[in-house]
Parts: C-alpha cells; structure tokens; sequence
C-alpha cells in the first residue's frame, strides 16, 4: 500500500511547541527586559511543560501520510519516539504522533491499516535497540489498537518482569486470543506477574482455567489466593461453588471480605446463566453461617438474593 | 467546593437535637445496623481514606452523623503510619469491625474501587467527586451498593438545591413525564472547566520517590509509570491514569444538578461529538466544546472557552409548559412533586438511597467520561445506555472498561 516514502522526521516536528517552549519564544515583559516569560505554576516542576494541542485537521493530515508510507513510515515513527526517561529523549512529539496514529487507524473503515501499525509496532518488542520505556508504550498503544492479529506476539513477552503488566491489560482489552496466552503465561509465572495474569484469567473469563484457578486457591501467597477467588467468581463456573465457598469461609480480614465478594459474583453469574440451584447453594450456606453482628450485611444480602430481590 | 445543601454545624446539631429531645443524642450504632443490632459502642465509628486536599472536607460532610474519627490512611504516610489510627493501606481500615462510615478523599483512581472495598467490609460510604475514573467503575460501585444494601453518596451536592427549586422541579415533571417526545432543550455549561490548569506534563523525567510516599499503593490500579511530583497532590488531574483533567475535576459538581433537573439519572446521552485537537495518551490537554446528545433530543454542550472555536450550533434553552399542548399541561400539573432527596445522614438512619447516590452519580460521572472519551480518540461516538458501551468503534470502547494492575480489581 506504501507509495510514497514521507519524511517522518520533518512531519513529527511539525506538531506544535509546548506551552513553556512558545512562551519562552515570546518578547520579554516590558519590566523585565532580560528574562524571557515562564507559566509560573510550573516553576517547582523543573523544565517539563505541558502540550498545546495541533489544529485536528493539519495533524490528522500528518497520520495520513504516515500510514501511507506503510510499514517503513510507521517503523521510522517508532524508531523517533523516546520516553522521558531515555538519555535522548529530545521532546514529546513522536510518541504523540505514534498515538495518533494509533488513533488514526482505529477508525472503524481503516482494519487493514489498523492490522499493518499494530504489527509493525508488535515485531518491535523484541528489538534490542529500543528501551524497555519504549516497548512498555508501545504496548500500551497496542492496548489502543492492537487486535487478535498481535495476541500472540504479546504473548511472548508476559514472563518479562518489566512488561508483563503492560501486556496483559493490552491483551484484556485486545479479548480475542487473550486466554490462550494468558493460560499459556500462567505455567511458568510467579510472584507479580503470576497475580497480574490469574487476576486477567478472570477478567476474560476464561473457563478452560477454571481447574489450575481453584488449585491457585491453596497456594501460599494471598494476593494469588485473592486474585485466583476474584478470578472463580468472575468466570461464573458451577464447579467452583465448593471451592470457593470453602475459601471464604476459611479466610480472615481482608481476604475473607474478598473471598465472600468472589462467592457473592459467583451467585450471581450462575443466577444469570439460569442455574439456580447452584446459585441458591451459595446464598444458603452465607444466609446460615454469616451470623456474627459484623457480618450482618452479607447475611442480609444471601437473604435478598434468595427473596429474588436482586 | 460546593458542600452540603443541608449544612449543619456540630453546634447547630447539637442545638437542633436537644430542641427535639431534650438532650444530646449520639445516633446510635443500631440505628445503622438496623433494628435487633447490639452495638459495641453508641458511637459511629468513622475513616478517612487519603487525608490531602478535600479529604477532611469530606469527612466533614458526614457531620450530622457525629462520626468518631477511629482511622486514617494515606499513601504518603509510610515514615509515620502505626497500624493503629494511622494507616497507609485501606484495606487495613477497612477490616476494622468499629468503622461504620467511610470517607474517601484520595485521587479520583482510587474512589470506585475503595467505595467498593468498603461496601463489601459492609461500611456506608461518602466519596469525593468525581466518582470514578471510567464508565465501568460507577456501573461496579452501584452494583456493590445493591449487593450488600450500603449507602452511597458522592461528595457534591448541587441537585440538593436544584431539587428545592420551583422551576427546576416542574422541568423535572415535564421531562418524567414522557409527554415530551422530542425534547427541545439544549443546556450549554461553558467556563469553569480549568482546562489548561489541570493539563499534565509531556516531557517530564522521572524523580526518584519520596521516602514517605508508597508510590506502587498510590499508583494502584493505573499502569504503572515513573515518579513525578506532578502526578501527585493535586496536578495528578492532569493525566488519564489518575483522573481526566478539568472536565473530570469540575464536570461532577456541574452536572450534578442538570441529570436531576432533566431526570437523566437512570440513562445517558447517545451520541458525542467533541471538538479538540488529538489528545495526548498520558496527559490531560486542550479541548473546545463537546455535545452530547440524549435519545430524547435533550443536548447538553460543554464548553471549555479555553480553545478553538466556540459553540455556536445550537441556542441554549430550557423546557416549558408550552412546549406540551394544553391536555398534557394540564397532565403535568397534576403530578406530584419528587420526593425529596436524602442527604447522607438520613439515608444512612433510614437504609433508602441518599440524594447522590451510587446510580445517579454514575450517570452524571459518565457525562464526564463519554465527553473524555471523544476527545481522546477525536471523534464523534453512540454510545448504548442500556448496555453501557460504545457502538461500532472498538478504540473508543475499550475506554469504558479499563484494564487494572492487579492486584486491584472491580
């Protein structure tokens, strides 16, 4: 699709100065001749200032051009883009056209463009030039508009401790494909990231993990304990009515609040799916063991529930 | 800061109780766990969650309950936090049994997911607008809300005035009516927004973290990016992951009372179209106007006057009588007047939803983010009420549920 090969540099810097760049640009007050002007709010905030936004229609012409030179265009723009963080970093404009590229090509008419910038943008998280600052944003813009067409690539990267965040909420919002990575993911992840991953097991509702989920409800870190109840009761499983109902019951503080919460979701993704019975068993067993004052309210609840009154 | 509408003093109440009763009177702790509760105390034990800015404003507007303040709890209190009063992990607070009421003045990222964590631990809930950082968060907080029977209450209160007012009253009868088929009225909130003011940083470099800051608890369901002073303490508006600038600071307190006058506080508009050059992705910036029309005709217009060219399709107008034929005038008029809305308080002693509650706050809090949404992918957007989520444009859609950094969750 690529014809004509724009200058992506000189198009980047086209984007408008920041606020702080254009004010220091303008004539000196007259009661200060030698000092240039500065926003004050911004003193204790060192040089960083704050973007004043292009006319939509020039910058929208800019996107096009890019994505008109095609993959070689697009990858130029993320050879261009820095974080704040990286010794060169020289100022915001290319990842803020990186964005809007982004933006650009999610365009519901634009599918073979939006599939061209997220695999180019996928086939660099391996490169050895970028930094991890860079990969982790652009991640961030496939969480914008990357689709099933990248899952796998991004996939490759949830063991990295660096981005494994960054690609797993990219592939919750990405959905299709994600389960199969996430699962995938699970097998070898530990501390954080096996957390960040069981937790988005749940959110996808991801049912073929329900079994490694409930046998992560007897491991011995509590956030993976929590994360992995969270997880049950979201997905909305019948065979985990036992197990989570056990968890919460034997769980304290924080936790057992949680716990209770997952049974509670549970109940009701059951109530939606049109398995009553099962529903039923879980509000029982909370109306008839919640019976200290402090847990009034989640007796309360059981007993609407069971009243049909959700 | 706009406060309750009902203000009443410690001193004032105390004044009003013993006028009634002939002597001060704590609200019992029964009377908030309902009737054939023992309490442990007759003292209402209350928390605050996130101490700077509005948070003792906050905790203030659950006066009329005379809370006993028994925790609070900040991230940036690592160096003077002892597990006992002071905490920098809420969900320390939220375990404690003696806390019946809780305040949350933290940044806008963590209001829905605290609201709902304290609801769960079975406490009644004041929260600092705006309510939530994105659609799906206020559809979990009215859910936890109806779950576990709490009571909910965002902290701004401009419908309890706009409730009392006579016109805006009949404006709300006409509009609930559903005589009115294609609604005429097109309210325009222009100014006020603080646009440029809380817009964020795009070339700060990272500063290493405080010692006293727990920056990963701060951070919290957000991605995770490097520390800088300016996404902290107030300038934090100015970027996507903590709130959504100007319009995300101001837009619950204005629009607070047009979702009650236009009797929106079950439903949202159906199309947005913004006017803004393309947004950065992680700092708050420069915006014209947005419109954001109702299935009804009803336009509502929010207009910075900070960028671009103003507003100028449509003239700001409200509804009146004449806009129904005589039949149905006579309709409207026999309608009763809405019952009046419950300030936190009554709402905690009666156990019925307060005045701003979960729902309502929702859908005045999604103006916001609909509006936000358009601007971030710069363009015009429908949007499902019912379904709560964006037709036909899967970029702009993926705003309304965001992904959290585990291990925080809705």
């Amino acid at each position: 699709m690529a014809t004509t090969k724009p200058d992506v540099g000189a198009l980047v810097e086209q984007m408008p100065e920041t606020d702080r760049e254009l004010q220091s640009k303008q004539p000196p007050e007259p009661d200060k001749p030698d000092q240039p002007r500065r926003p004050r709010r911004l003193d204790s905030f060192g040089e960083a200032s704050k973007f004043t936004g292009p006319d939509p229609k020039a910058a929208e012409k800019i996107f096009a051009e890019i994505v008109a030179g095609g993959r070689d265009s697009i990858l130029e723009l993320i050879g261009l883009a820095r974080d704040p963080s990286d010794a060169d970093f020289k100022n915001y404009k290319a990842g803020y056209v990186l964005h809007g590229v982004a933006l650009y090509v999610g365009r519901s008419e634009n599918d073979r463009q939006r599939r061209l910038f997220a695999e180019t943008l996928a086939s660099q998280l391996s490169s050895e030039k970028l930094s991890k600052a860079v990969k982790g944003f652009l991640i961030r813009e496939l969480q914008v508009a990357g689709g099933k067409e990248v899952a796998e690539t991004l996939g490759r990267h949830l063991q990295d401790d660096e981005l494994c965040e960054y690609v797993v909420q990219a592939l919750i919002a990405i959905r299709e494909g994600a389960g199969v990575q996430l699962r995938r993911g699970l097998e070898g992840a530990t501390g954080k990231n096996r957390v960040t991953i069981i937790q988005a097991l749940g959110v996808v509702r991801d049912t073929e993990s329900a079994g490694a989920l409930q046998r992560a409800l007897s491991a011995s870190d509590s956030d993976v304990r929590i994360a992995a109840a969270c997880a049950l009761g979201n997905i909305g499983d019948s065979g985990s009515v036992v197990a989570l109902i056990k968890a919460a019951d034997e769980a304290k503080g924080w936790e057992g609040i949680q716990n209770t919460k997952a049974c509670l979701v549970l109940a009701e993704r059951l109530l939606a799916a049109g398995k009553k019975a099962d529903a039923n068993r879980i509000y029982t067993h909370l109306r008839d063991s919640r019976t200290e004052a402090g847990e009034r309210y989640v007796r309360e609840a059981a007993e609407k529930a069971l009243s049909g009154d959700q | 800061m706009r406060t309750n509408p009902r203000p009443v003093t410690r001193r004032s109440f105390l004044k009003g109780s013993l006028g009634a009763v002939g002597a001060f009177t704590i609200v019992p702790r029964h009377v908030l766990g309902g009737a054939g509760f023992t309490p442990p105390s007759e003292s209402v034990g209350g928390a605050l969650i996130g101490v700077g800015g509005r948070g003792p404003g906050t905790f203030n507007e659950m006066r009329e309950l005379n809370p006993v303040k028994l925790a609070q709890c900040d991230v940036k209190w690592l160096d003077r936090a002892d597990n006992k009063t002071l905490y920098t992990d809420f969900r320390r607070v939220l375990e404690r049994k003696d806390i019946d009421v809780v305040a949350i003045g933290t940044p806008p990222h963590w209001h829905a997911l605290i609201s709902i964590a304290a609801m769960e631990a079975g406490k009644d809930v004041l929260s600092e607008k705006p309510m939530t950082r994105f659609i799906a968060e206020g559809r979990a907080v009215a859910e936890a809300e109806k779950r576990y029977g709490r009571i909910f209450q965002v902290g701004t209160f401009g419908r309890f005035g706009a409730s009392r007012d006579r016109n805006h009253i009949l404006t709300r009868k006409i509009m609930k009516s559903g005589l009115l088929k294609n609604c005429p009225a097109v309210h325009l909130h222009r100014g006020g927004f603080k646009v440029k003011e809380w817009s964020g940083l795009v070339n700060a470099k990272p500063q290493p973290v405080p010692k006293n800051l727990d920056w990963d608890l701060y951070v919290g369901p957000s991605p995770m990016k490097p520390y800088h002073p300016h996404r902290f303490g107030g300038t934090h508006r100015g970027y996507w992951d903590y709130e959504g600038g100007g319009l995300g600071d101001m837009g619950q307190h204005f629009l607070d009372p047009f979702t009650w006058i236009y009797g929106k506080d079950d439903t949202a508009p159906v199309e947005i179209e913004p006017h803004a050059p393309p947004a950065h992705h992680d700092a708050c910036g420069m915006w014209g106007w947005v419109e954001l029309k109702y299935a009804d005709g009803l336009t509502l217009v929010l207009e910075s006057g900070e960028w671009g060219e103003r507003y100028n399709r449509k003239q700001s107008r409200g509804v009146t009588l004449n806009d129904l034929s005589e039949e149905d005038r006579r309709k409207v008029s026999e309608m009763p007047d809405p019952e009046p809305l419950r300030t936190f308080a009554e709402a905690v002693r009666t156990r019925k939803p307060a005045g701003g509650n979960a729902e309502a706050a929702h859908r005045t809090a999604s103006l916001m983010h609909l509006a936000n949404i358009a601007i971030r992918v710069g363009r015009r957007i429908r949007f499902d009420p019912v379904r709560e989520v964006i037709v036909g444009d899967e970029e702009a859609n993926r705003l309304v549920n965001q992904p959290m950094r585990a291990p925080w969750h809705l």
